[in-house]
């Protein structure tokens, strides 16, 4: 298997490299994490997708089941339902408080970090900190503090909002939302000190010699050079809002109140898993996948124009 | 959801039907096959101690048909791990605590032994429980499950909390929706609590078993939530157990938030709507009392009718030795190891004659004679195999208009009821 | 999509990242100062809050429970834990699952980072794309398909193979490694090669010490994710002496902890318990997990 790679391949290995690549030798390192991706992610997707399309519900091994082909009706069916409307608009509402969020704090703290200061190890540690935790174990922290008789409402005092945040159907997405934001932060600092370390010098001395204001250098030359991270982060916050399960689930208790804080994945899990019809939860997945692909498109279209 | 089942449910149905006639045919020799057996039972320290010497005992007695037994957890996670468990064939022989909700769930997927095909088992079930049998009868004739426990929901109060309010603790007026928010508004007032009562306002499904539907069974002499396909809670008697939790939200006299802990153990809420076995929860924290739940207009403590928060044991389909888990399923459920667990956990077993049978246990602990005594008067859940998309649509619209007081009760309860009809809807 | 990022940033010479790090602290500090203690206020509070909360005879959610009150301390929280799970054997499970999950990611997603990098080969496209797919999937629409492949059709049911075999090569570490692969010259592989090296010596002995602080990202980038799953596990294994600490911690929340004689408090430390490993391990290897790697992964 010792591949060498040779400018010009002539006839006949040419022939084969068209056919298995120059180095075939990358099928082989590459195969263990192919089976893997076939095994527990491919076939899943594609019953995933299948189920989609039948009449299905989970059986035991021994059991009879008619599974007709039903078409559309499973997607009809989640469209049609008012509470899939209401996730997908509750992540709508998620993703207009955490991205613009993200994005604005993660970019400032990095900036402020990207300079030789006093306790920058320290400052970089607490960032990340909450990004390492379980949200098993800091969800049960921010119930105590934001619950009716927890701790914020106790210093807000008369401005406490009522109902209390996570009860409180115009401010339970939004809370999830700062949850989420102060989760991941600390991932997204780190994107971006690797981006903005990578931002030519040059452009700031000559943003200085134009006699730019720190303030507009920041803007000339911070924000497009690290445009590139954006996209990512931006994408990865869109990731995350499709994928909101565990925080309506711990945080809201099930996506409440009445249901201004359910998402897309948690009703395919009640639907799914808690009522055994996999066949709307799969619907639903599919059309949750198909929209984050086609805005993580517009989104690669959008920010990486130059 | 919205879902229209129409045919689908039917062949569901009939085919489920069929297997189960298959299996029983094909696979009598299962019925008679006996040896080592798996069961799980409840996570719960008084259930576990229970469980434990029941399987040490049927094991001293039967060593070549051991039972090894796991515990599974109880609430929220219990019903996706057995489903999941069916699916994949891995299931225990029994389960100690299958909640009867999920049942015909399970029967649907196939994965239940209907136990009629035992000799002698229809007639030592309705022996054992009494008219109560029928209500877990499936919707074949068949019984999937075995009546086991009831935990029946009435309303505990902290004598303390009562005192400092200045509502007398030997006798509450908590009879009538009047005189329980009256109390109500006196505690909170009082600052003797922060909240008169707190059942969980979180969204799963199971959740109206504890606020909505002990009420609605008091209110309407014992009607479950759908009867022949039928939903009965958009009704007079819906209607009113409805308004009367909304009027404790709207008053904040209950807790909206999801909770941490118990509230009645530590004293955040003056009462609690559970069942006895809360009661171990509660022994060296609370000084507590306990009446019946309240209805409209106040009915004697004799005539009401409360949910009987069952759990019941299953046989699953996976099971090899299916000879060996009817003899164990007959074994936990005799008249000597119920009598262990009413002992154990305070839960009582599903059997007539309760007070009578163990009158020295009821000699002893008096307080539980009215557990006993609602225990004739419950209703279970109703056994159809979209019972908990049902529930989670009620829960659903609960949350919005009893909790939140977003839209009307009775748009609500109108709504739910439409929706439940269409899903129960089959052919014929 | 994401490669975008790092590529432009192996375009950058290293000497000019070390200076554009060095090169702002010389005007004001004071604001940075200020932003960032803000936000480590906001960062570390909830941890401080945890750790005080877990250690309190009584819950105090007022504004006095804050600091911790002499009178109001314990450590009964804990107690009650480690009587009610068995704290040691759920941490080894912890650290087997966990293992088990870096062990495969490092092996194999290296090896595959390094040909989705470096090698050319048919199916290179399809292997990159679906690899970002697997990124949005929700992994709940493949839950069940997957519980029944892996616990009935292999059987692998309360065994420590079936919990890791889903996670057992991360993706998004696959991704991290294809990137700091892509950076190095190719020049160096090909002298490699023309030395008579073959592919698997030039993975091991040249590739991987040049993206050495990549392996201990990808390893912490790891860790996170089994250390803290909670669904799989769960479904997974029904033998307690099987449960990882994520699993049997939950169910300790959500059943037992009623019972303690401060349920918050309780909740608390469970959870104290479960971020203690991640947090210390974190701080541990922090030094090597900064952000440089993450842009440009070779020195020299």
């Amino acid at each position: 298997m010792n591949q060498v790679t040779v400018p010009k391949p002539p006839g006949r290995a040419r022939r084969l490299a068209a056919l298995v690549g120059r180095q075939p030798v990358g099928m082989v390192f590459s195969a263990p994490y192919a089976v893997f991706l076939a095994v527990v992610f491919a076939y899943p997707l594609g019953l995933a997708v299948w189920i989609s399309f039948h009449r299905y519900f989970f059986a035991a091994p021994g059991a009879t089941v008619n599974r007709p082909f039903v078409g559309l009706s499973n997607y009809t069916e989640v469209l049609s339902d008012p509470a899939v409307r209401q996730a997908f608009g509750n992540i709508v509402v998620f993703l207009l408080v955490n991205v613009p969020l993200t994005v604005l704090l993660s970019l400032v703290l990095a900036t402020a970090l990207n300079a030789a200061i006093p306790f920058r190890r320290f400052f970089r540690i607490s960032y990340y900190v909450p990004y390492v935790t379980a949200s098993v174990a800091v969800v049960g922290v921010w119930l105590f503090l934001f619950n009716s008789t927890g701790l914020v409402d106790h210093v807000l005092g008369p401005l406490a909002p009522k109902p209390s945040w996570l009860v409180n159907s115009h401010l339970a997405m939004p809370s999830i939302a700062v949850f989420v934001t102060w989760k991941q932060l600390g991932f997204y600092i780190l994107l971006y000190l690797a981006a903005l370390q990578n931002v030519p010098k040059e452009l700031y001395e000559s943003a200085a010699v134009d006699g730019a204001s720190r303030w507009r250098s920041f803007w000339s030359v911070t924000v497009p050079g690290v445009r590139p991270a954006t996209t990512l982060v931006v994408l990865l916050s869109l990731v995350t809002g499709a994928n909101l399960f565990t925080e309506p689930y711990l945080l809201t208790g099930g996506g409440g109140p009445a249901g201004a804080s359910t998402s897309p994945v948690l009703l395919m899990y009640q639907q799914g898993i808690e009522q055994n019809h996999p066949d709307i939860a799969s619907a639903l997945g599919v059309l949750l996948i198909i929209g984050v692909l086609i805005i993580a498109l517009i989104n690669r279209r959008f920010l990486e124009r130059d | 959801m919205k879902r229209v089942y129409s045919s689908a449910i039917a062949v569901g149905l009939s085919l489920t039907a069929l297997a189960g006639c298959g299996s029983s045919g094909s696979t009598s020799s299962a019925t008679n096959a006996h040896g080592p057996i798996k069961i799980w039972y409840s996570n719960n320290p008084q259930e576990i101690a229970w469980g434990e010497q029941m399987v040490a005992a049927w094991n001293k007695a039967h060593p070549t048909e051991k039972v090894s037994a796991e515990q599974v957890p109880t609430g929220k996670s219990s019903e996706e791990v057995i489903g999941a468990a069916i699916t994949a064939g891995t299931e225990p022989c029994l389960i100690f605590n299958t909640s009867p909700a999920s049942v015909p769930q399970f029967q649907q997927q196939g994965g239940l032994v209907p136990l009629n095909k035992f000799p002698g088992a229809v007639s030592y079930i309705q022996s054992r429980s009494g008219a109560t049998a029928e209500q877990y009868k499936s919707s074949d004739g068949n019984y999937y499950q075995l009546p086991w426990k009831s935990n029946p929901v009435m309303i505990f109060y902290n004598k303390k909390i009562f005192q400092k309010a200045g509502i007398n603790p030997d006798n509450p007026p908590l009879n009538t929706y009047a005189q329980f928010l009256a109390t109500a508004k006196k505690v909170v007032a009082s600052g003797a609590a922060k909240y008169a009562i707190y059942p969980a306002p979180t969204s799963e499904f199971y959740q109206p078993w504890f606020d909505f539907y002990p009420l609605f069974a008091a209110e309407s002499g014992g009607k479950e939530l759908m009867e022949n396909g039928k939903s009965q809670f958009n009704s007079p008697a819906g209607q009113q157990a409805t308004d009367f939790w909304r009027t404790l939200y709207a008053n904040n006299l209950a807790g909206k938030d999801a909770y941490n802990g118990d509230s009645f153990a530590d004293g955040t809420a003056a009462m609690a709507i559970v069942g006895p076995w809360a009661i171990s929860t509660y022994d060296n924290k609370v000084d507590w009392g306990e009446v019946p739940v309240p209805t409209s207009q106040g009915i004697p403590a004799a005539q009401t009718h409360t949910y009987s928060d069952a759990k019941n044991v299953a046989m699953y389909s996976s099971c090899k030795n299916q000879g060996t888990a009817w003899d164990v399923l007959k074994f936990a459920t005799s008249q000597e190891q119920d009598g262990q667990l009413l002992n154990m956990t305070g839960q009582m077993p599903m059997r007539t004659n309760l007070q009578q049978t163990y009158a020295n246990y009821f000699a002893k602990n008096p307080a539980y004679n009215d557990f006993a005594s609602a225990a004739s008067r419950t209703i279970g859940v109703p056994q159809l195999s979209e019972s908990i998309s049902i529930w989670q649509d009620f829960r659903n619209g609960w949350e919005k208009s009893v909790i939140s007081g977003q839209n009307s009760t009775q748009q609500f309860l109108s709504q739910t009821a439409a929706q439940a009809d269409k899903l129960a809807a089959q052919p014929q | 999509m994401a490669h975008v990022e790092t590529r432009a940033a192996a375009r950058q010479p290293q000497s000019q990242t070390q200076r554009s790090v060095l090169r702002l602290p010389r005007r004001r500090p004071s604001w940075r100062l200020l932003v960032l203690l803000a936000g480590a206020l906001v960062f570390l509070f909830p941890f401080y809050y945890m750790v005080v909360g877990s250690l309190q005879t009584r819950d105090n959610t007022g504004l006095s429970g804050v600091l911790p009150n002499p009178g109001n301390l314990t450590l009964a929280n804990y107690q009650h834990i480690d009587q009610a799970i068995d704290l040691g054997r759920s941490l080894v499970n912890s650290g087997i699952f966990t293992g088990g999950v870096i062990f495969g990611t490092i092996v194999f997603g290296s090896l595959a980072g390094y040909a989705l990098a470096q090698l050319h080969f048919r199916g290179k496209g399809l292997l990159f794309n679906t690899m970002l797919l697997v990124q949005i999937v929700p992994f709940q629409l493949l839950t069940i398909p997957l519980y029944v492949l892996i616990v009935r059709d292999y059987g692998l049911a309360d065994s420590y193979l079936g919990m890791i075999l889903p996670f057992a090569i991360n993706s998004t570490a696959v991704f991290v490694f294809r990137q700091y692969f892509l950076q190095i010259p190719r020049e160096l592989f090909e002298a490699a090669r023309i030395d008579g090296a073959n592919e698997l010596q030039i993975v091991v002995r040249v590739a991987l010490p040049l993206i050495r602080p990549a392996l201990l990202t990808a390893g912490l980038l790891t860790f996170i994710g089994p250390w803290n799953e909670f669904l799989w596990p769960f479904l997974v294994t029904k033998q307690q002496s099987m449960e990882p600490l994520a699993v049997s911690l939950s169910n300790y929340i959500t059943t037992v902890s009623a019972q303690a004689a401060n349920p918050s408090g309780a909740i608390l430390a469970g959870a104290c318990v479960l971020a203690a490993p991640a947090v210390g391990l974190f701080l541990l290897f922090q030094r090597h997990f900064v952000s440089t790697n993450l842009g440009s992964g070779v020195k020299g």
